[in-house]
């Protein structure tokens, strides 16, 4: 009777619980098929409305067989089916994903459907686009792929073929930089139809915490050394002070009298000045070289946390850049000034059909439901998982956990074993490669300074005594092989398999448990032998910042805690975690539903001035003299294209200072709480008004600048360079919580101070 | 505030909200209305009229009021929501008292959701218990002291059983319907079937009072609707303190005025102080019930008796006047405290320009909320007495219907809600030049 629990489950619509039974009878029907299929000279691609059946499938297996001459696993054709049917398809790492999403992808092509496949990199994009390409071929489909640098028209052609491969901010911002076009020729991204999300987890969950923000260069850019060295004097615990969460840093009362005594004014009455003493604090305190950043070339170059890569062309917001190349004692550059911003929600919501692919969806089914109204399908593997997941290891103290990292390695290289190691930030993968070389070993480091060389270190990272020190990077879509099968002898696959396979040891656990499942299953692919752990120490960060209340049980003499207590301290700050980021993602989401709503509607009156004469008849009936004029003196086409370009750069304008201001608005929003009042519902009040006065404004100036500017000369002359920056709102919608939890916490906290004064 | 519901209308899917919300509150009013099977509702009826023309104390009086006056009559929906807000209070009790439950809230909505699971059990329990209760005091006939009519058709296990199922099953489903509503219809569930109840009892009550005399309904709407005013007018009042938040350059502005402020009501403490008060004073008519019937009752119950059990005596209004002040006070230091704001701002870079962060923010915003709440206390003491007031000059009917404690609920809610549907609404349809 096991299937009434996953029934129930079904019913309840929990994630993970997409009947896979049609598909699977579907499969079942193309293996009977596959030997006719085989038999066939030629393979003509099935027709549209065969796409999903027994047939199609036949087909597809066999195109697979003669391109790329890999057969795929059933498994592998019931995730396709999944895909094609619009579900969030559960594989295992190592399991084909790549090829059950171009299967599927050319299925959605058949059908007439333009597909983008979405990746959270470049490097996954253009090696599944060009691995795939043959397949492709053979169904009469064309592939692009998009990176950093693919050039405009590089784009546009990727644009206009069949099925698409592109990093998920390489689409938005492509996107974002259509929205704000002067000509129609130069757009580049055709109407949205079907998006497959490679990594769909790390893509619309994690990802989806930050929006996409277009910046453009407002002027040269301006540092305050000077404040940089005012505020080096300063010392931690005296000057200034921490939170908890190391998110956030501010001046103690001794620390303004100091500033205020350098700088000779009250501080407090100058708001220009504390923010770039507060900029310049924030740089000196909470953003640490080489891990946050890098200093590269002589520019800052931030590090994607989620990822351990390099972000290029990402900037801090608002001055922070600035603060911390001060810091740096760097070169200012330009100031940034936000044009535009999108959500990883707005930017695939606007495609009619999503579908998606990832190891570990489960864990956020209910949030693909909730923001994407997704279902997770989960596709058994083609054969079944042996690697064994041993428990955390945990240490009191960091230094401990860091020797008996080294002592495992050491240990587990004596074999010959293959050892992947999985560090939190670069910092610490460059302190236990120096680790690890004091003690004789050779281990390879992959992270955000070297990841040109990715490719080749991840394959050989399975190979006999390969110890590989990796951060996140290696965490996603890279499959580690084992063995060399040119090497033979002790490094031949077979020898690999009989040691174990490849050992993954993470230095510490992920905010997420899913990035923590990510890392392990680099090992164990395609039911090969494997093993990982982890190690925690009750100094990790994770514990610090999400559990600074649950102490850890007593460590035994030799340092570590073997008390079960610990085990859920660590998962306990880790759901934590994941609740805080949780909460970050619906907070961006449900700040930015309305500004996206009305973008949305500003974009729609923009289209019509870009591609229409709607531009030249607003002005036309909101000044009928001057109009008339001009078209006498210029001629027609004249006062169109001049009346289109004035419009659309007020309206650029008045939008970009328009976000500016709800940016500011957000920012003390949660204030509002204080009075009784919802800030989101307060938010959207402000909202209103101010997008009407934007719609006014766009009015008024278009009509100014219509009145005087002189039509027959170059009206562009800004050009626009657009580099680009992301932030993220650290401030909580309500960091007070409800009037009843402020009670409650007022009244313990009386209670427990009377207990404490007796 | 019309208009805005009408133009509600006009829009669909919030004209779907807005039917389906009141879908939800005729179905709960339904509820409240249908008889548990085994009660005898013609009996029942004929014992709330002796009771309402009776006059004697209603010791349920709160509960009757947030039941709607389903509790008496023993319907599906008798115990209404009291059930679910009190499992509510004593869940978040307890997280101050069981670290794993805190460890829990903390763990952000996953954990939150493990709780209000916990929260819908505990629901369940407390209302077997008190339907138990209930249909106890009916069976042995003490829900109505005053008339001996039996209350249940027959008083056999099962009968009783299957009263106890049904009322709990009724708290389940007003439960559901609660979140039903915050989900798909307007404003928050369990706060609009509680204003429902609330407004319930109206109709009937006016019907009542316009049977008595038609010069005292006319007087009584009067005074109704020019409270409903002045609650409306104060509620919304609020002093605004501007804070800077200094962590980005602010560029030219296009719109004037600063929109980060922290809003200081001058109600900031709102309903609570009023049910605290009116729940502090049951305590000596409870007393009074409890050992007034014996022979020498003692001095102590004798004074009770005289001037605190009766809403029209001076010692009864003074004392209920200086309770609400003082819970006032209390319950804004409770939920307000300046000195976590201050450091909130600190935290995140805010200031309030020309006064330093942490101490001397934090006092000066003590300052401004002390004297703000000097005018919001007496105003929760004078709207809570006029009922009472009234009822000592016009000798009006025991249940005033324009109670304090309703009427800021009412507009409490209704405010809220209308501001919602508003917010809503606004997001659609813009005009403007390019239109």
């Amino acid at each position: 009777m096991a299937w009434v629990p996953q029934m129930i489950r079904r019913f309840l619509e929990k994630p993970g619980s997409v009947d896979l039974a049609r598909f699977q009878a579907t499969v079942a029907e193309a293996a009977r098929l596959e030997p006719e299929v085989r038999a066939r000279p030629e393979l003509p691609p099935p027709a549209a409305d065969a796409v999903g059946t027994a047939e199609f499938c036949a087909v597809a297996r066999e195109a697979a067989v003669r391109t790329l001459g890999q057969r795929p696993y059933d498994v592998q054709l019931v995730g396709a089916l999944a895909l094609l049917d619009g579900n969030v398809a559960e594989m295992a790492t190592g399991e084909g994903k790549t090829l059950s999403g171009a299967l599927a992808a050319a299925g959605f092509a058949l059908r007439g459907r333009r597909v983008h496949v979405i990746s959270v990199n470049d490097y996954l994009a253009r090696r599944d686009a060009e691995w795939m390409a043959p397949l492709y071929g053979a169904f009469g489909l064309t592939v692009g792929w998009i990176g950093q640098d693919s050039t405009p028209e590089e784009r546009r052609a990727a644009y206009a073929r069949d099925v698409t491969y592109a990093a998920v901010s390489e689409l938005g911002f492509d996107v974002l930089r259509d929205r704000l076009r002067t000509d129609p020729a130069d757009l580049l991204v055709p109407a949205p139809e079907v998006a497959l999300v490679d990594e769909a987890d790390s893509v619309l969950v994690d990802e989806a915490r930050v929006p996409l923000i277009l910046a453009g260069a407002a002027d040269a850019g301006r540092t305050a050394p000077e404040t940089a060295a005012l505020v080096r004097r300063l010392s931690r615990g005296y000057h200034f002070e921490v939170d908890d969460e190391g998110r956030n840093v501010f001046l103690t009362a001794k620390g303004t009298d100091t500033v205020e005594k350098a700088l000779g004014i009250d501080l407090y009455d100058h708001p220009g000045t504390v923010a770039e003493v507060n900029l310049a604090l924030h740089a000196h305190a909470l953003l640490t070289r080489d891990v946050d950043y890098i200093v590269r070339d002589g520019k800052v170059h931030l590090i994607n946390p989620s990822r351990g890569r390099v972000a290029l062309l990402q900037r801090w917001p608002d001055g922070l850049q600035a603060a911390v190349e001060a810091k740096e004692r760097l070169a200012p550059s330009e100031t940034g000034e936000i044009l535009d911003s999108i959500t990883i929600q707005g930017l695939l919501t606007r495609y009619p059909e999503i579908c998606g692919m990832t190891g570990t969806a489960v864990a956020v089914g209910e949030q693909l439901r909730e923001f994407y109204d997704l279902k997770v399908a989960v596709i058994p593997p083609n054969r079944p998982c042996v690697r064994v997941d041993e428990p955390d290891r945990i240490f009191a103290a960091a230094e401990d956990k860091v020797a008996a990292i080294v002592e495992e390695i050491a240990a587990r290289h004596a074999t010959g074993r293959p050892i992947l190691v999985g560090t939190l930030d670069v910092a610490e993968s460059e302190s236990l490669d120096l680790r690890l070389r004091a003690r004789g070993l050779e281990p390879v480091v992959l992270n955000a300074k070297n990841d040109a060389e990715e490719a080749a270190i991840i394959a050989r990272a399975g190979a006999y005594g390969a110890i590989t020190v990796s951060t996140q990077m290696a965490g996603r879509g890279t499959d580690i092989r084992l063995g060399d099968d040119t090497a033979g002898g002790e490094g031949s696959e077979e020898a690999i398999r009989r040691l174990g396979g490849l050992y993954v040891i993470g230095t510490g656990r992920h905010d997420s448990s899913r990035l923590d499942d990510q890392l392990r299953g680099r090992a164990g692919r395609q039911g090969d032998p494997g093993g990982s752990v982890f190690f925690v120490s009750g100094e990790d960060e994770l514990l610090t910042a999400y559990a600074p209340d649950a102490a850890l049980p007593a460590a035994d003499p030799d340092g570590v805690v073997r008390h079960p207590e610990a085990a859920w301290t660590a998962g306990h700050a880790q759901r934590v975690a994941e609740g805080v980021n949780l909460e970050i993602h619906r907070n961006t989401w449900r700040y930015t539903r309305l500004l996206e709503r009305q973008r949305a509607e500003l974009l729609e009156r923009r289209d019509r001035i870009l591609h229409g004469d709607a531009g030249a008849r607003a002005l036309e009936d909101a000044c009928p003299e001057r109009y008339a004029e001009l078209r006498a003196s210029a001629g027609e086409e004249a006062v169109e294209r001049a009346a289109r370009q004035i419009v659309l750069f007020h309206l650029d304008r008045c939008w970009t200072e328009y976000l500016a201001h709800m940016a500011d608005v957000r920012e003390g929003i949660h204030l509002r709480a204080l009075g009784r009042l919802n800030p989101l519902d307060e938010f959207n009040r402000e909202a209103v008004p101010a997008y009407r006065h934007v719609l006014d404004e766009i009015g008024r100036r278009s009509k100014e600048t219509f009145e005087t500017v002189d039509v027959t000369l170059d009206l562009a002359g800004q050009g626009l360079a657009r580099p680009t920056a992301t932030w993220t709102y650290l401030v909580q919608d309500n960091p007070f919580g409800s009037e009843w939890d402020r009670a409650l916490s007022r009244v313990a906290s009386l209670l427990k101070g009377r207990r404490r004064g007796r | 505030m019309l208009s805005a519901i009408t133009r509600a209308f006009r829009t669909p899917d919030l004209r779907k909200k807005l039917l389906f919300t009141l879908g939800i509150i005729a179905l709960f009013r339904l509820g409240s209305v249908l008889p548990t099977p085994g009660v005898n509702s013609e009996n029942v009826a004929k014992a709330l009229e002796q009771a309402q023309a009776g006059d004697s104390g209603n010791i349920y009086g709160m509960v009757q009021l947030f039941s709607g006056g389903a509790l008496l009559k023993l319907s599906v929906f008798a115990l209404g929501i009291m059930p679910y807000i009190t499992a509510s209070i004593i869940l978040q009790l307890l997280t101050v008292v069981i670290p794993r439950l805190e460890a829990l809230k903390k763990e952000g909505q996953a954990g939150t959701a493990k709780i209000t699971q916990y929260t819908r059990y505990l629901t369940i329990g407390l209302a077997v218990l008190q339907s138990t209760a209930f249909v106890a005091l009916a069976r042995s006939g003490q829900l109505f002291p005053n008339n001996n009519l039996p209350i249940l058709l027959n008083d056999d296990i099962f009968t009783l059983v299957t009263m106890v199922i049904t009322m709990t099953a009724g708290t389940s489903v007003i439960m559901w319907l609660g979140e039903l509503v915050t989900d798909r219809g307007v404003g928050n569930g369990m706060s609009i079937l509680i204003f429902t109840q609330v407004v319930a009892v109206f109709p009937s009550e006016l019907m009542n009072i316009f049977r008595q005399s038609a010069f005292k309904f006319v007087v009584v709407m009067i005074v109704g609707i020019v409270m409903i005013a002045v609650v409306v007018f104060i509620e919304q009042a609020q002093r605004r303190i501007p804070v800077q938040y200094a962590k980005r350059m602010v560029g030219r502005r296009m719109y004037g005025g600063t929109s980060t402020y922290i809003p200081l009501k001058v109600n900031q403490a709102g309903i609570i102080p009023v049910i605290f008060a009116s729940s502090l004073l049951y305590l000596p008519q409870l007393l009074v019930t409890i050992f007034g019937n014996s022979a020498n009752p003692g001095p102590v119950i004798e004074w009770l008796a005289q001037n605190l059990v009766t809403g029209d005596h001076p010692v009864y209004m003074v004392t209920f006047f200086a309770l609400i002040l003082f819970f006032t006070y209390f319950y804004v230091s409770i939920t307000f405290n300046p000195v976590e704001v201050a450091d909130n701002m600190k935290k995140y870079g805010g200031f309030i320009p020309g006064i330093r962060p942490g101490r001397p923010t934090a006092e000066y915003l003590n300052y401004v909320l002390t004297r703000l709440t000097a005018a919001g206390a007496p105003y929760l003491g004078v709207i809570s007495l006029i009922p009472i007031l009234a009822l000592a000059v016009a000798g009006a009917s025991q249940n005033f219907p324009f109670g304090g404690t309703s009427i800021l609920i009412m507009v409490g809610v209704g405010l809220d809600t209308v501001k919602q549907i508003e917010s809503q609404l606004q997001q659609r349809n813009y005009e403007g030049f390019l239109r």
